[in-house]
């Protein structure tokens, strides 16, 4: 589904992605976790070329990404990418939000878009707040709209950047409650997130990014019960002390 | 006396009609031109590619950089010299468009950068295409950050076509200086020419300001 093959990143002399090598099937969930600047965000962003690499290979579906003749804004409207910031469009209601890409790009009909989102808001447990607009939500109504919005273009991959980290504690919950369901039903998900119950929950695979790298990849009961690199201990002592 | 002036004034109110049309047509049809060269210019100016931003800032600056009466000069007296002849309708136009499309230029890129990075990315990984982006997303946001002082360079836009005068287009300004050469009185005569100015700029003040207000009010 998601392969790279010796990706690189610099940003101008920082060497963001070091020979990244992975593959990512249909169905999977990965949880990729890590300490701040080892890449993490990056390595999801290079997956709809929101960041060029500059060495390396990025296929899709079999379409690799990273290519001039690629059709971009096709592959982009088959990935749906959830920001830790949400990025709603601040004019426009959540119900507009949410149908925008589906009628400008993929063409529906608006009737059959608007249908379509209502029945994703109740999915993800805001039916009636299709006309507010996003400054009239709570941050977690934000990220489940933003979910929401993701899944309109009927997406073959879902990314998630840190999508629970700008909320607040008590909010955290229903966001990560709807990727579960999302994760259950069988949808192919990348998501970054420092979220361990979540990962031990539906991850099929962990990644621990360090300095650019992928440092180790393992089943989650081995990876937080038997970690095997230094790093990865250290790191997982200081957020389970933490948590 | 200052009746007899007074009644000569009243005599020549259509003249004084017929100039402030003149302003509002030259000021009119550069504010439409300039507007369109603005955003064009404005938008090109967010573009990092290829030098274009580069080109675009120098634009900005050097109609900035330089009085709009030597600018006047240059394309009504200079342009000649190399061939090309201007009536004084048509290079006044032009003169106020690329003036008014160089200051506009920047408030259109200003708006457009005050969109947060986010936007740009949530468009992108939404599958618009760069029109699109613009269209739908970015623009009907960074509208509320152009509209109010877009309208307020409109107002300069008025008020500065009274230098057009200079090469012999007779609006407003110059009808004002044709009269007080017969009425001697310029109090009078420019204090007419001054209030038609204000009848036309005080309302576009007061758009400028509601406008002002309304985006400082509305937060979604």
């Amino acid at each position: 589904m998601i392969i790279f093959k010796n990706v690189n990143k610099w940003f101008g002399s920082l060497h963001v992605l070091k020979d990244i090598n992975l593959h990512i099937h249909p169905g999977e969930v990965v949880v990729v976790c890590g300490p701040s600047g080892s890449g993490k965000s990056t390595l999801i962003r290079c997956i709809n070329q929101l960041e060029p690499i500059q060495k390396g290979e990025i296929y899709v579906d079999g379409i690799q990404v990273n290519k001039r003749s690629t059709n971009l804004t096709k592959i982009r409207s088959e990935i749906g990418f959830v920001f830790q910031q949400f990025n709603l469009y601040p004019h426009l209601t959540v119900l507009e939000n949410v149908v925008l890409s589906p009628i400008k790009v993929k063409k529906v009909p608006r009737k059959e878009a608007e249908e379509n989102a209502l029945r994703l808001l109740e999915r993800v447990g805001i039916p009636d707040k299709a006309n507010d607009y996003p400054s009239q939500l709570s941050g977690g109504q934000c990220q489940r709209v933003a979910i929401a919005r993701g899944l309109a273009m009927n997406p073959k991959v879902m990314l998630f950047d840190e999508p629970t980290s700008a909320l607040d504690p008590e909010m955290i919950k229903e966001v990560l409650d709807v990727m579960v369901e999302l994760a259950q039903e069988g949808m192919t998900m990348i998501v970054v997130t420092h979220e361990m119950g979540f990962a031990r929950q539906v991850a099929d695979r962990v990644f621990f990014m360090d300095e650019g790298q992928i440092v180790e990849s393992n089943t989650p009961d081995e990876f937080f019960d038997h970690p095997e690199h230094e790093r990865t201990k250290e790191f997982l002592s200081k957020i389970i002390t933490h948590n | 006396m200052i009746a007899v002036y007074f009644k000569g004034l009243m005599h020549t109110f259509p003249l004084f009609l017929k100039g402030l049309w003149v302003t509002i047509l030259v000021s009119g049809v550069s504010l439409l031109a300039g507007t369109l060269l603005g955003v064009i210019c404005g938008i090109l100016r967010t573009v990092k590619k290829w030098g274009i931003s580069k080109i675009m800032g120098f634009y900005a600056d050097y109609m900035r950089g330089v009085p709009f009466l030597v600018h006047i000069f240059i394309i009504y007296f200079i342009l000649p010299e190399v061939g090309i002849q201007l009536d004084p309708f048509p290079a006044a136009t032009i003169a106020l468009t690329i003036y008014a499309g160089a200051y506009i230029s920047e408030i259109v890129a200003a708006g457009i950068l005050s969109v947060p990075k986010g936007q740009w990315e949530a468009a992108t990984a939404y599958g618009l295409n760069p029109f699109q982006r613009l269209r739908y997303v970015i623009f009907p946001q960074a509208i509320r950050v152009i509209l109010p002082p877009l309208v307020g360079e409109y107002v300069l836009l008025v008020k500065d076509s009274s230098i057009v005068s200079v090469i012999g287009l007779t609006d407003v300004t110059r009808v004002g200086w044709l009269t007080v050469q017969r009425i001697p009185e310029g109090l009078m005569v420019f204090g007419l020419v001054g209030i038609l100015y204000f009848v036309v700029c005080y309302p576009m003040i007061h758009l400028s300001h509601y406008l002002e207000e309304k985006v400082s009010y509305e937060s979604h």
